[in-house]
């Protein structure tokens, strides 16, 4: 195998890892404040897309598209913590788990009768050919991909370290009873890490739209493979989703490189289950044994 | 006080439901487009994926059959008989096509189904279609689906052990021997990749590199760059969902020179949107319908496609896809064998006049059926496209 095809196939790897990083991180915020797994995050990144595509087709201008997609999806995120689990808040994490599925199916459904069963195609954030990087050709959407992943890694992690609500957000992480007896406003972190876990879904869904078209169908998978990724990092850590995002991207590039096509997910699922067996906190993870 | 208004909110909002169930319940009322017919209406069961992956297909599938249903019904119906469609939303899932066959059957008696939209899901009605003894008319492309014959089950659509060798053909003669498959591992696309390896050798190409991908994938990137180290003098893609532009995309991404070919299930202008310029040029073969000269001006299958895509392109505003045509041909292909029954129809008759139609003239070709042949349609009936200017053209056959 030449240099060129593999530094191709890293390529690869890093261009899904991204997206699976930006779906783990909404699954660990979530996580992280509340220790509920959060199954319609797969469903913000299919309204991430399909809200810039329908936006784009009213004639909104590109950008404003995007992030008007996110901010929406932001609420969305926001509306079903607060008319969805606060009020079952008091009947613990597996009822709160399964209200999380009611919601997928309902934005699915939603999203079928709004915007139809057919797939819908996004323009390239920046027209042109292929780019040549370090010897790999990328489409010129794939750097958006990995560049927006970069800034909300970093703005995310900005967020958690120095800014009061970033506090807060750690503080419930390690017990909510406590964080309320110090005055933190438990029910708004709550609040917030899902909006802002609708945020980076949406995100994802919408930067990676121009290269895969988007549907109505788009997030069971894509919920899926990041919260495999989520579970690979380490449960509830911000760095260990990206690290588990971007290895789960170069295992099933490497899968298709070294092994078949059609065992991708097989073995970066086998992968999942191994890393489970011999370090059940994830690559990255410290903190998860009490938790469970 | 407030828990109390919930609480009868809420036995309101359950007593209507319990209403509603209840008058779901009582019998159906006589179809109200009546036509000046009096005599009891035929009634056809139809299973389609109105929602779920298929959709897309479903819904064009189920708006030809209403239309087609009106006509008929407006015109007096067939031998006097007004024609009743049961709709059936099997939601892409092979266990609910399953189910709605046994309502249709156990609860509206219907002398024959239409269905299913995809091949699993016309699969799974087998054994509820074996035990009634009913037709069943699909609109699936799986080769499987006649393959594993049953005397009750009828298909429209070309199958992938038609259109396969077609293509195989079409790409040696333009002199592309060295080939490379990229398929998906959905139904469809394995069908159709089993079929290119196995007939390859006998139209004197060699398959040199053979890739998949799954529905949903994201990137096959990967998969391109194995292809790219082969250096195949075409590509063959064989699937139908929406992957296909990733495919098209990332050759041109990688610096891929070679022409790609595709299957019909790229017939779908979705592709094209979703490809955009690195469509161009993109080959496949499909049936007439998408560009209706190809049957030829003047011949008898111009006249039934143009009347069917005028009429449809009024009703719904754009022109039918392949599917609708599959629908269409399915629903014909019923209609001309109940005015052949003699006497009172059952299922059993029906099934036997369904086995003898014969040059019945279809959008998707003229059909034939014999009691070992339950698809009726030739390599004849296809046609080779190209995307040009991102619209479909006719390629030098």
């Amino acid at each position: 195998m030449s240099t060129a095809d593999l530094l191709q196939f890293v390529a690869s790897g890093l261009q899904n890892g991204a997206i699976y990083a930006l779906m783990a991180l909404g699954f660990t915020l979530v996580f992280a404040s509340t220790g509920v797994i959060n199954f319609a995050q797969g469903e913000f990144f299919m309204l991430g897309g399909m809200l810039v595509a329908a936006e784009v087709a009213a004639g909104v201008p590109l950008g404003l598209a995007v992030a008007g997609a996110v901010a929406a999806t932001a609420a969305v995120g926001a509306l079903i913590e607060r008319f969805a689990l606060r009020p079952a808040r008091a009947s613990g994490a597996l009822t709160l788990i399964i209200i999380t599925i009611g919601c997928s199916m309902l934005l699915k459904s939603a999203a079928r009768h709004l915007f139809g069963p057919d797939e819908r195609a996004v323009p390239a954030f920046s027209e042109g050919e292929p780019v040549a990087v370090a010897g790999a050709m990328v489409q010129r959407q794939v750097l958006w991909v990995v560049g927006l992943t970069l800034l909300a890694a970093v703005a995310l992690t900005v967020l958690y370290r120095w800014t009061k609500l970033g506090l807060a957000m750690r503080a419930c992480s390690v017990s909510h009873d406590a964080a309320r007896i110090v005055g933190i406003d438990t029910a708004r972190v709550v609040m917030a890490s899902f909006a802002l876990a609708g945020a980076l879904g949406a995100l994802a869904g919408a930067v990676v739209a121009p290269v895969t078209q988007t549907a109505y169908d788009v997030g069971a998978r894509m919920g899926l493979k990041g919260f495999a990724a989520a579970v690979l990092g380490g449960l509830g850590d911000p760095v260990g989703a990206i690290v588990g995002g971007v290895v789960l991207g170069l295992l099933e590039s490497g899968a298709v490189a070294f092994v078949s096509g059609t065992y991708k997910d097989a073995v970066a699922l086998v992968v999942l289950l191994l890393v489970l067996v011999l370090r059940p906190q994830g690559i990255v993870g410290r903190h998860l044994g009490e938790k469970l | 006080m407030e828990r109390r208004a919930w609480r009868t909110l809420a036995s309101l909002v359950a007593a209507a439901l319990l209403a509603g169930a209840v008058a779901g319940c009582a019998p159906k009322q006589e179809p109200e487009e009546g036509g000046g017919a009096q005599k009891e209406p035929y009634r056809i069961g139809v299973v389609v994926s109105l929602t779920g992956t298929y959709a897309g297909l479903g819904i064009p599938e189920k708006q030809a059959m209403e239309m087609e249903r009106d006509r008929i019904n407006s015109e007096g119906g067939v031998n006097g008989h007004p024609i009743e469609l049961i709709f059936e939303d099997d939601a892409t899932d092979p266990a609910k096509a399953a189910a709605a066959t046994t309502k249709l059957i156990e609860q509206d008696g219907v002398l024959a189904i239409i269905g299913a939209t995809g091949t699993a899901q016309t699969m799974a009605m087998r054994s509820e279609i074996q035990r009634a003894g009913v037709p069943q008319v699909s609109m699936a492309g799986g080769s499987v689906i006649t393959a594993q014959f049953d005397p009750l089950v009828f298909q429209t659509p070309w199958p992938n052990r038609i259109v396969v060798p077609f293509i195989l053909k079409t790409m040696a003669k333009k002199g592309y021997k060295k080939i490379a498959v990229i398929s998906d591992t959905g139904g469809f696309g394995k069908d159709g990749h089993d079929i290119i390896v196995k007939e390859a050798p006998a139209a004197g190409i060699s398959v040199v590199a053979d890739e998949t991908f799954n529905p949903g994938d994201t990137d096959v990137s990967s998969q391109l760059t194995k292809i790219r180290a082969a250096d195949p003098d075409a590509v063959l893609m064989w699937n139908a969902g929406k992957e296909a532009a990733l495919v098209v995309k990332g050759m041109r991404q990688l610096g891929m020179k070679q022409p790609l070919f595709g299957s019909h299930g790229n017939a779908r202008k979705e592709f094209i949107e979703g490809a955009g310029s690195a469509a161009e040029g993109f080959v496949f073969p499909a049936g007439k319908i998408l560009v209706p000269e190809a049957y030829g001006a003047g011949t008898e299958s111009y006249r039934v496609a143009t009347s069917f895509i005028d009429a449809y392109t009024k009703k719904y505003g754009t022109p039918p896809d392949t599917f609708a045509g599959h629908a269409y041909d399915a629903f014909l292909i019923v209609v001309d064998a109940l005015k052949r029954v003699e006497g009172d129809v059952t299922p059993e008759k029906l099934r036997n006049a369904i086995e003898q139609t014969k040059g019945l003239v279809g959008v998707g070709g003229t059909f034939t059926y014999s009691p070992t042949d339950h698809n009726g349609l030739t390599e004849s009936e296809l046609v080779l496209y190209r995307i040009e200017n991102g619209a479909w053209v006719l390629d030098e056959q």
